[in-house]
């Protein structure tokens, strides 16, 4: 959830840059007219002058070049924080110790992820990741991973979803939560994420 | 894989190997250990007295001693002077020093050309049992000790060893699991992934020359193939769900692993390309880490059917499934043992793992190791040793071991954790 606002945050900021980058576009086109001025810089008294004002002309011109070339890479971190926004909204399910089927308190918590899915824009994908904690072994949980990322896939179904928003993936114990050898670890590692994916 | 050059020089005739069975009986009831002293190289030429004059007794010494077969001893004794040639051994001192086989070797460094005799001689009986002459470089130095280790044990046990091995691994030196190759001993460990992705199991061709495993490269675990010498990862299986464990059929014309591609995970067959899914369970459980038979019949499984993952064996088509453990309340990774009599394997002991094997009938279910949390066992060729991973006080790595469990060597350089171990066949 951390790394998650983290991510948020780091979104926000290049949105704030990337409204600074169209604002110098639309700078850009403003000073067009002024282009004709460039001529003047033939004559010797405004030299100075003509130099700095091209020096600030090109600069502009090539923060227009650059604006654009990064149109596609800012479409793809606005979506990037748009799908970090939504998942936001997802909470974590959690599952008992080498167990896959659904507690009381995540049937609960899917109803409202359920919620989340069906208010989202057509077209969002929503992927499940089981994850297990350390204890057992790597191959056992890759395989008990999946098992809890479908047994929440299958409820998710139940209340609504459609099954192509969903897909199920599993880490098994590779990318745990929380480091940490104690109960408290383990049951925070025990768990279905939820992740827009393209 | 033999890339270097090797002449046998004075050829262990068959005259004399056979004449070996009357003379060595290292299995032989009531016989105390054989002693084998192996002296430094004796640099000729004029060749740099260096370091790898003292390292290939070395190598040698270490490849004996854990084979078992022999205690081997990295010793020179105090010979006068001028005991120039390699024939001419004085066996007297070696008897006394209670040696019963001598290992001498001359050896020639010119630039980086090197050119090594190794000589096996019988001390007891005062004669030449073996030599080998090898040219190559000053890199093969280690190659060529171990290789005259493998013919050594060849002449005293008739089984060729498996010194010129390697061993694949998983370690997060990266930062990331990627997968590794090394000696058998530890040395000249190579990244073979570099794909910054999550990557698991790996599996030996049975040449040794390629390897499968699962990596997460794709945002799925899904089963590639690479050669040890060439970086392309070639998608072996990427259906939809789980493509782990691959384990490669003895004769390489097949792939077991586990799919969930039908819904939970169940073991499968594929061809050496990746197609023709065969399915070979058919269990609402969890089935998974197939390991083949050495004849390619049977395959061990883990599975969860019973409640908790123990072990089980099913014909290699399917079918005629039995339970193999029945101690322990979480058994996996399954290793079938070369001559097909034991299975390795890694039991769940309060909270970590122990290495066991057990009988293919069940019978003989015996723990190895005490240590720390140990798992993933492979066999050697031969099947005298086996190598697992291990976080233990004294060290983590990937460790060696004897099959009865003595002996147990961190063989890993590298400071890190290590994952999953396999051992290359010959």
């Amino acid at each position: 959830m951390k790394k998650r606002m983290v991510a948020l945050l780091a979104g926000i900021s290049l949105a704030a840059l990337l409204a600074g980058g169209c604002a110098s576009k639309e700078a850009v086109k403003k000073e067009e007219p002024i282009q004709p001025s460039a001529g003047i810089s033939m004559t010797e008294s405004a030299k100075p002058v003509d130099t700095a004002e091209q020096a600030r002309l090109a600069e502009l011109a090539r923060l227009a070049r650059l604006a654009e070339q990064a149109r596609p890479a800012e479409q793809a971190r606005l979506d990037a924080l748009k799908a970090a926004a939504l998942e936001l909204k997802f909470q974590t399910v959690y599952f008992d110790f080498d167990k896959a089927d659904l507690r009381q308190d995540a049937r609960d918590v899917l109803s409202k992820n359920a919620e989340v899915i069906l208010k989202s824009v057509a077209g969002t994908k929503v992927q499940i990741e089981g994850h297990c904690d350390e204890r057992g072994s790597a191959e056992y949980n890759l395989a008990l991973g999946e098992g809890r990322a479908r047994s929440v896939q299958k409820y998710l179904t139940t209340l609504g979803v459609k099954a192509d928003v969903l897909s199920i993936i599993s880490y098994g114990k590779e990318k745990p939560a929380v480091k940490g050898s104690d109960e408290a670890a383990w049951a925070k590692n025990r768990r279905a994420e939820f992740v827009i994916v393209k | 894989m033999k890339n270097w050059l090797f002449v046998i020089l004075l050829v262990a005739l068959p005259a004399v190997i056979s004449a070996q069975s009357d003379y060595i009986e290292v299995n032989a009831p009531g016989n105390r250990q054989m002693k084998l002293a192996v002296e430094p190289s004796r640099a000729v030429d004029g060749s740099p007295t260096v370091d790898p004059v003292r390292h290939s007794a070395d190598v040698i010494a270490f490849d004996m001693n854990m084979s078992g077969v022999v205690i081997a001893e990295s010793r020179s004794l105090q010979l006068p002077a001028g005991n120039l040639s390699m024939a001419d051994v004085n066996y007297a001192p070696w008897l006394s020093a209670g040696f019963d086989m001598l290992i001498r070797s001359e050896l020639s460094l010119k630039g980086d050309q090197l050119t090594v005799e190794f000589r096996l001689f019988d001390v007891i009986n005062r004669k030449m049992i073996t030599a080998k002459r090898y040219l190559g470089t000053a890199k093969d130095l280690r190659r060529f000790s171990h290789s005259f280790a493998d013919e050594i044990l060849r002449v005293l046990t008739g089984e060729k060893g498996v010194f010129t091995t390697r061993i694949a691994y998983v370690s997060t030196q990266s930062g990331n699991k990627e997968i590794y190759v090394m000696d058998w001993d530890g040395y000249n460990p190579l990244p073979l992934t570099k794909n910054g992705s999550i990557n698991l199991n790996p599996d030996f061709s049975p040449d040794g020359r390629e390897i499968i495993f699962t990596s997460y490269k794709r945002r799925n675990p899904d089963l590639y193939r690479r050669s040890l010498s060439s970086p392309v990862e070639v998608p072996l299986s990427n259906r939809k769900g789980l493509n782990i464990t691959g384990s490669w059929s003895p004769d390489g014309s097949k792939i077991a692993l586990a799919l969930s591609k039908d819904g939970d995970a169940e073991i499968y067959t594929l061809d050496k390309d990746g197609s023709h899914p065969t399915r070979l369970t058919t269990n609402p459980a969890l089935d998974l880490y197939p390991a083949w038979s050495p004849d390619g019949k049977q395959i061990a499984f883990v599975s969860d059917r019973l409640g908790k993952p123990q072990i089980f064996v099913m014909k290699a088509t399917g079918g005629e499934v039995r339970r193999l453990t029945t101690a322990g309340s979480y058994n996996v990774n399954p290793r079938w043992s070369p001559k097909g009599d034991k299975i390795a394997y890694s039991r769940m002991v309060s909270g970590g793992f122990h290495i066991f094997t057990i009988g293919t009938d069940g019978s003989s279910d015996t723990q190895l190791t005490t240590e720390g949390s140990n798992e993933n066992p492979s066999w050697s060729a031969d099947g005298r040793l086996i190598c697992f991973s291990s976080v233990r006080s004294s060290g983590n790595g990937v460790y060696v071991m004897r099959a009865d469990g003595t002996g147990q060597r961190k063989v890993s350089q590298v400071k890190g954790t290590y994952f999953q171990p396999v051992w290359s066949a010959h």
